[in-house]
């Protein structure tokens, strides 16, 4: 292939540029569209979740609202405060939104349609989404406004304590999967629920062995998107921009098309992690009947693996929204404390849980003996009963597995719950009522 | 704690005993709103006794039917048949007006001299009305009632100041809207005008509408010299229209009026006109032919604008609308307490 | 310990959650606040000198703008003063219609007042949607009653304006049926939600005698464990001919607020249901014969005097006092209003919590501006 695209084009260093150039031009264009369609998205769904009917007047179904949005941003005026630092000012909304489209680089959009494969995509992901946070803090700073300084701060500090138990939750999937590439994750969840790939020569591959199925995936997976759900400030976490409270946050003091350039940034930021979300845990474009379609018409079956794992991120986005539908947000501090408290020792035991289900999987399979480093106990493999079959181990490492995460999840559930009689509302009241009682 | 009342207790709201949470209750939150959801793509909230469904109503196209009660602002009650007034000028809206926004002056008889029971100039000040409805319910004549006409959004402030031409709707106008209150007070109100009919004289307390809604029904307005006078034609059918469907067409047709009055102001009315304008429109000289006031108005301002200055003031294009309003105010104010004495 | 430094914040007056204009003068360190002082005063449109210049019947449309959200209680307030001083019956029927128009108004004051809330605390809109919803329902009712919305200038001294219309039963009794799982699902969707416990339980608690020693009243103050209801102490109307009960909080935080404006709505149910049964019984007209004109009304002058009237508007206890020299305007007239009042321990309420806090607590509190600057 290359050698014939070099026949015609030449070296294969143009042949690169030309093809890079076309996959850039292809993410610049299909990120802000996304980002249209997702505003939209979010008001139609919101709005029908409180018996509204959202934007419904330009173009069909509204679906031309985003541009008649668009138009407004532009032509708005751009406002910069006098006693803001105009540099940093001009540049936050930048910085914070070229990271977001840095990580569609690497994200595959389907089979075969990744921009780059790289093999460490899963730390690239982890490394540049941490970036955009250095935007936020200098639109917070530049803007010189006192909101615009909580709200950046609130925003850093939230961005840097979620990181963290994102980082473990995919770290306890790198470790079960033992790979870093993302494309890799969606051959791995191929099969059946629970079973995976084990019985792959039995039954024909159905593409639903996602990790969501296991419970170390499943444990990872809620801890990825509460962190996803806070580091791209979505309700109950969108407390650097919480409105009520501090008007908008970092973005107070923007106006015109640097505002919609920082709101595109989180949306995508939101958009593209589902979408690492959909590839680790939702077992990537696999479904079934597509496994088959891409071995028969790769072509097509690159197209509905693009559909599909489409699907996949616009549910996450769905369910988003409608927990924005729902819920009231948390405060920041207890907002740090779900994530310290909580979340970081559940992902940690959610690490222990992967490292033990990959001993049951790999301990002593094959030829046992000739293995130096197997430990016995008395002569006798503790696990030699488990044989070779992976279908056997598969099940015994779901059941442990299920019993620490559960445990765990509840165990520190009840750790972090106040006893009783200790409550803040029990304290007060044994504080301002005491027995006395107005008449 | 209880604590007994005569008739029921004091008892301490229930907090709910503490347990453990795994998110029971936000999914029960969840629960509620993916119902809604899913409703909100099968129903429409129609009754108000159902809790789910859509209840957006799409405002231009879909309307919610007005009660009689609704009351936006006032307007002024001519007859029909006679074309009078049923105004007396008898001051009991201008005194209970609460932010006294109403003005008026009461028309004299020029042969005797005397006041006649007829209003002479009516001026309400939309900008400042707060709809409490109080001048209708005072009116002993039934002359004031509430309208239903609500979309007057306008960016002309002083066209917000609304006098008399403006203000008069005929009384079928009103009985379309409010039925069964035009019912209760109809006989009482049309006595009460026999009776003040018989003390006005010659064109006194004739509408300047009534005037001209025999020429929009004649077949001479369908002409292409009445072109200015469309939006009058327009204009004056506009009260007779059904509240309902038609408003669209009604507002528009408003636009229309005050776009084109606009226009004309902005061109300049000739002097010549304008003084002949000012010379009918004079508040004290009722004399003069209301015929020739529908006559000039076409010619002035192009058809019945709702900003008040061009219809009585034929105003020079230079004076501002403020000035003119703060005159008008001025005259009306000092000829009521002449007349008061 | 870091040294930090304090910093001060105006929440306001152009800020999307102090329900009007309204400025929070707020130091924090860090996000923990350390003072907090209350601006007003913006919105002041000189009601209490507007009543020396106007008749008594003139000031009926100036209440409705008090609390805008609730003009039928702030109505009712004044014609509760005014028949005071002037000695006016009313007969029974408009009594009920009366207590049936404060009831409504305290079940769309509160489901709004919830919600507002929930937003402050940053829902979405959802539960306002739904509150809203209701409110709108319950607003149809007023303007086919008094032909506005939310200025009605519906009540007169001695009645009301007029009876009710005759095709508004039909739909009292449907929106009747509708409420009940308007309640339930407000409470589904909120009461035992873990975000909402966490953010109302424990935070501005107002204890007792501290509500007390600011006179508050209203929700706010029964949330703090006082039984004390205008309708219950000092019942006007025809509310000692019907039964319901007074909520109160235990601990005083915002959840018992919360809590307590929910089980008002029920108890405001119940009675309007009550009316709803017996209004077919009821004697007199919609408004006692000798006032029954608007002139009456406008030539009313009452004996030289004063006289403090109150009611229990959703936001507490409204009071009137007035004071006549015989003339047809009123020699000195006050509003006690609840919203100012109940706004006043805001600072003490705040203090030690979070920025965060303060929007929600004054939301719980449950102000409008028009009643809080007049």
């Amino acid at each position: 292939m290359l050698q014939f695209l070099e026949n015609i084009f030449g070296p294969s260093w143009i042949v690169s540029l030309i093809a890079f150039l076309i996959s850039t031009t292809v993410i610049l264009i299909v990120t802000p569209v996304t980002f249209m369609m997702m505003t939209w998205f979010e008001r139609r769904i919101v709005a029908r979740m409180q018996d509204r009917l959202g934007p419904n007047r330009v173009g069909p179904a509204g679906l031309l609202q985003a541009v008649a949005d668009g138009v407004k941003m532009f032509t708005k005026e751009n406002i910069t405060p006098r006693a803001a630092d105009k540099w940093v000012h001009l540049i936050a909304p930048l910085v914070a939104t070229g990271p977001v489209i840095f990580l569609f680089a690497v994200i595959p959009w389907g089979y075969g349609l990744s921009p780059v494969d790289i093999n460490v995509s899963v730390l690239f992901v982890i490394a540049v989404s941490s970036i955009s946070a250095v935007g936020l803090m200098m639109g917070g700073w530049g803007s010189n406004n006192k909101f615009a300084l909580l709200g950046a701060m609130r925003a850093v500090a939230q961005m840097v304590s979620y990181e963290i138990p994102a980082v473990i939750a995919l770290l306890s999937m790198v470790l079960f999967t033992g790979t870093m590439n993302l494309n890799k994750y969606t051959e791995l969840q191929g099969g059946l629920p629970i079973l995976g790939n084990t019985l792959k020569d039995v039954i024909p591959d159905l593409g639903l062995g996602w990790f969501v199925f296991t419970p170390i995936g499943l444990v990872g997976f809620m801890i990825f998107f509460i962190c996803i759900l806070s580091e791209g400030e979505r309700t109950p976490f969108d407390i650097p921009e919480a409105d009520s409270e501090i008007v908008a946050g970092y973005m107070t003091e923007y106006s015109g098309m640097k505002f919609a350039v920082f709101y595109m940034g989180q949306f995508l930021f939101n958009y593209a992690l589902s979408m690492v979300a959909s590839i680790i845990f939702l077992g990537g474009w696999n479904f079934p009947g597509i496994p088959q379609l891409i071995s028969i018409a790769p072509p097509i079956g690159a197209l509905a693996s693009a559909v599909v794992l489409g699907a996949k991120a616009w549910f996450l986005f769905f369910v988003m929204i409608w927990l924005r539908g729902a819920f009231p947000r948390l405060r920041m501090d207890q907002l740090m404390a779900f994530a310290w408290k909580f979340l970081l020792p559940l992902a940690l035991i959610n690490i222990l849980s992967a490292a033990l289900w990959l001993t049951i999987m790999l301990w002593c399979t094959g030829d046992c003996t000739q293995n130096p480093w197997v430990f016995t106990v008395g002569g006798i493999n503790p696990l030699g009963w488990l044989g070779n079959s992976p279908v056997l181990r598969q099940l015994v490492g779901f059941v442990l597995t299920a019993i620490i995460n559960a445990g765990a999840f509840f165990w520190l559930l009840n750790v972090n719950r106040r006893p009783a009689g200790e409550t803040p509302a029990d304290l007060a009241r044994d504080q301002a009522f005491g027995t006395a009682s107005l008449p | 704690m209880t604590v007994e009342f005569d008739r029921g207790k004091a008892y301490v709201v229930d907090r709910g005993q503490p347990k453990l949470r795994a998110g029971q209750g936000m999914i029960a939150g969840l629960d509620v709103v993916i119902r809604h959801f899913f409703s909100a793509f099968t129903k429409k909230l129609e009754t108000p006794d159902e809790t789910s469904g859509v209840f957006t109503v799409q405002y231009p196209e879909e309307r919610l039917a007005m009660p009689e009660a609704f009351r936006n602002f006032p307007i002024l009650l001519f007859d029909d048949t006679t074309g009078q007034e049923l105004c007396t000028s008898c001051f009991q809206c201008e005194r209970i007006c609460p932010p006294q926004v109403i003005h008026m002056t009461q028309a004299v008889d020029p042969t005797t001299g005397k006041p006649v029971p007829a209003v002479a100039e009516f001026m309400i000040e939309y900008d400042a009305c707060m709809s409490c409805g109080l001048c209708a319910e005072v009116c002993p004549f039934d002359a004031i009632k509430m309208d239903h006409d609500f979309e007057l959004a306008t960016d002309d402030r002083a066209g917000m100041t609304v006098r008399k031409a403006d203000l008069d709707r005929p009384v079928s106008y009103y009985e379309t809207i409010a039925p069964t209150r035009w019912a209760e007070v109809k006989d009482g109100a049309y006595k009460k005008l026999q009776g003040n009919i018989k003390r006005r004289s010659g064109s006194i307390g004739l509408s300047p509408r009534a005037a001209t809604a025999p020429k929009k029904a004649a077949p001479a307005a369908a002409k292409p010299a009445a072109g200015v006078a469309k939006p009058v034609a327009v204009k004056t059918a506009m009260p007779m229209a059904a509240p309902g469907k038609n408003m669209s067409e009604e507002k528009l047709a408003r636009l229309l009026s005050i776009r084109a009055a606009n226009v004309a102001k902005a061109g300049g009315a000739a002097p010549a006109e304008a003084e002949e304008v000012l010379a009918t429109a004079d508040t004290d000289d009722v004399a003069e032919a209301p015929a020739a006031v529908a006559a000039a108005r076409p010619v002035s301002s192009g058809g019945i604008p709702f900003s008040a200055d061009n219809l009585l003031g034929g105003v020079p294009a230079n004076t501002t609308m403020a000035e003119d309003k703060v005159e008008r105010l001025k005259s009306i104010r000092s000829g009521n307490l002449a007349r008061r004495g | 310990m870091l040294k930090t430094q304090e910093l001060q914040i105006n929440i306001g007056p152009q800020h999307p959650s102090t329900h009007g204009v309204f400025r929070l003068v707020v130091t924090v360190d860090g996000e923990t606040i350390v003072d907090l002082k209350p601006v007003f005063g913006y919105l002041h449109r000189n009601h209490e000198q507007l009543a020396e210049v106007s008749t008594y019947i003139q000031m009926m449309p100036f209440t409705d703008r008090l609390d805008y959200f609730n003009s039928m209680a702030n109505n009712f307030g004044l014609a509760i003063a005014v028949e005071k001083l002037a000695g006016i019956e009313v007969p029974q029927r408009a009594n009920y219609i009366r207590v049936l128009m404060a009831e409504l108004t305290r079940i769309l004051n509160h489901a709004a007042a919830v919600a507002f809330m929930i937003n402050d605390m940053g829902a979405w809109q959802t539960p306002l949607a739904f509150g809203m919803r209701e409110r709108e329902k319950i607003l149809d009712l007023f303007e086919m009653a008094s032909g506005a919305r939310m200025m009605c200038n519906y009540f007169r001294f001695g009645g009301i304006v007029r009876d009710l219309p005759p095709d508004f039963m039909p739909l009292l009794n449907d929106l009747m049926k509708a409420l009940p799982t308007f309640f339930d699902e407000t409470e589904r969707l909120l009461r035992e939600n873990e975000i909402l416990l966490l953010r109302s339980e424990g935070v501005g608690i107002l204890p007792k005698e501290v509500a007390a020693s600011y006179s508050v009243t209203g929700p706010v103050l029964r949330a703090s464990g006082v039984p004390y209801d205008v309708r219950k102490a000092e019942p006007y109307s025809v509310y000692n001919e019907l039964d319901f009960d007074v909520p109160i909080g235990s601990v005083g935080d915002i959840y018992d607020r919360f809590l307590v404006r929910i089980e008002e709505m029920r108890q405001s149910y119940r009675i309007v249901q009550q009316v709803i049964e017996r209004l077919p019984d009821t004697t007199g007209g919609h408004i006692n014969p000798a006032m029954a004109s608007i002139g009456k009304q406008k030539a009313l002058k009452p004996p030289v005097g004063d006289v403090y009237g109150r009611v229990e508007t959703p936001k507490g206890e409204l009071g009137f006092y007035i004071v006549s020299d015989g003339s047809a305007r009123p020699y000195r007239y006050k509003v006690r209003a609840p919203s100012f009042i109940n706004l006043t321990p805001i600072g003490d309420m705040c203090r030690g919590h979070k920025v965060a806090d303060v929007v929600v607590i004054l939301g719980s509190i449950d102000i409008v501006l028009g009643e809080v600057d007049r």
